[in-house]
């Protein structure tokens, strides 16, 4: 094709780029994975009967709260590592901050519990598929956010991959957060960050083979 | 004469408002940079630099939504010629993985090098297309006057004067510029 006219059809079609179209396009991709890993939730796991009542307590909040300041930085990473010119990436370091709190609602709680107690409160109930739970909910967000990625140019596809495995994972840990009725901070520092991580690593070895444009 | 960073950069931002006349002035102006661009990095075929610089143009169409308007626009154009040109090269040929070269491609200053390549670009658009390529050839990348002869298929002889007469001709385009 002759480059004249590749450029005369190109510049046929030129709709007006919003300032905020990366932050929409990636908003909306994570928002469409969001709804079907819900659906999944509700439909094939099933709300925690005592929701409610979950709700008015410190733990569901706390789970809460660590999988969605996760989930924040997350995304920051990846609308900054959808852009050839990333930029710095130095505000990534607050990431640790949930983690540390965490820790410290763990140390926290392990001096408060008698140690015979402590191998049960850290395996719960559902250790051994809370982490694989938390990777199978983050498939649906992580396709999402490649939808987005289509329109987007990445080009350190390794890090841009894992930042949104981590991003689809802690998303997808807060959905889960409905479901689960484990409630001490060690069983959430191990098992869900477990599962977040996974998250990562497996879009980390995705990146440079589905983020390629 | 090539395009200045606030030209592309007013012709960008017009395109991303909705204005096609602006954004096609642009890719019209984006085709000579990408050529040198190429031209430069790529022994090949004139055929594989009009593709690569489509795929370019494709490319900067789609994704102009990653373009941060508080940005100079060079800098963004150049990383996204890079990342075509470095997936061209690993097409050809698959042993070149693309962690290796990625490293290359965040270049801490992208934006002065590519400052200085638009002013690099300028100049030797300046000069006859034989002489900036015998210049880029033995100058810029380094290779012998034998090889440049045999890449551009003319003689020794012609090389070297190409690069005497071009680099002449430069010095005094740029003393001729000074106020």
């Amino acid at each position: 094709m002759n480059t004249e006219r590749l450029i005369e059809s190109l510049s046929a079609d030129v709709p007006r780029v919003s300032r905020h179209a990366l932050a929409k396009r990636v908003g909306l991709g994570i928002l469409a994975g969001a709804v079907v890993t819900m659906l999944a939730v509700v439909i094939v796991l099933g709300i925690r009967p005592d929701l409610h009542l979950a709700m008015h307590g410190f733990s569901f909040w706390m789970k809460w709260t660590y999988t969605v300041s996760l989930g924040a930085g997350a995304l920051y990473a990846v609308s900054r590592l959808a852009r050839p010119t990333p930029g710095s990436l130095r505000g990534l370091w607050l990431l640790a901050i949930p983690v540390l709190v965490l820790i410290g609602v763990g140390i926290g709680e392990l001096a408060a519990t008698p140690s015979r107690q402590w191998l049960a409160m850290w395996l719960g109930t559902s250790w051994m598929v809370c982490p694989w739970l938390v990777l199978s909910l983050a498939i649906p967000i992580f396709l999402g956010l490649l939808w987005s990625f289509r329109k987007l140019a990445p080009i350190r596809l390794r890090a841009a991959g894992a930042a949104a495995g981590l991003a689809a994972g802690a998303w997808a840990a807060t959905i889960y957060c409905l479901h689960c009725p484990e409630s001490s901070a060690i069983f959430v520092l191990t098992w869900y960050s477990l599962g977040i991580a996974l998250a990562a690593a497996a879009g980390a070895w995705l990146g440079p083979r589905v983020l390629r444009w | 004469m090539a395009a200045s960073e606030d030209q592309l950069k007013t012709l960008m931002l017009g395109g991303l408002d909705g204005d096609a006349a602006a954004h096609g002035a642009l890719l019209r102006a984006l085709v000579p940079l990408l050529r040198s661009f190429y031209r430069r990095r790529l022994r090949e075929a004139e055929g594989d630099v009009d593709d690569l610089i489509q795929e370019t143009l494709i490319a900067i169409h789609t994704r102009r939504a990653t373009y941060d308007r508080d940005r100079p626009f060079t800098a963004w154009l150049y990383v996204v010629a890079r990342y075509r040109l470095i997936d061209h090269v690993r097409r050809r040929k698959s042993s070149v993985a693309l962690e290796d070269v990625e490293a290359g491609l965040v270049a801490d200053d992208v934006e002065a090098v590519a400052a200085a390549q638009m002013d690099l670009d300028a100049l030797l658009a300046t000069l006859s297309p034989k002489q900036a390529r015998a210049i880029l050839d033995t100058q810029i990348e380094g290779m012998s006057v034998a090889e440049a002869a045999q890449g551009a298929g003319i003689g020794e002889s012609d090389v070297k004067i190409s690069v005497h007469r071009g680099l002449k001709a430069l010095a005094a385009r740029i003393r001729g510029s000074r106020p």
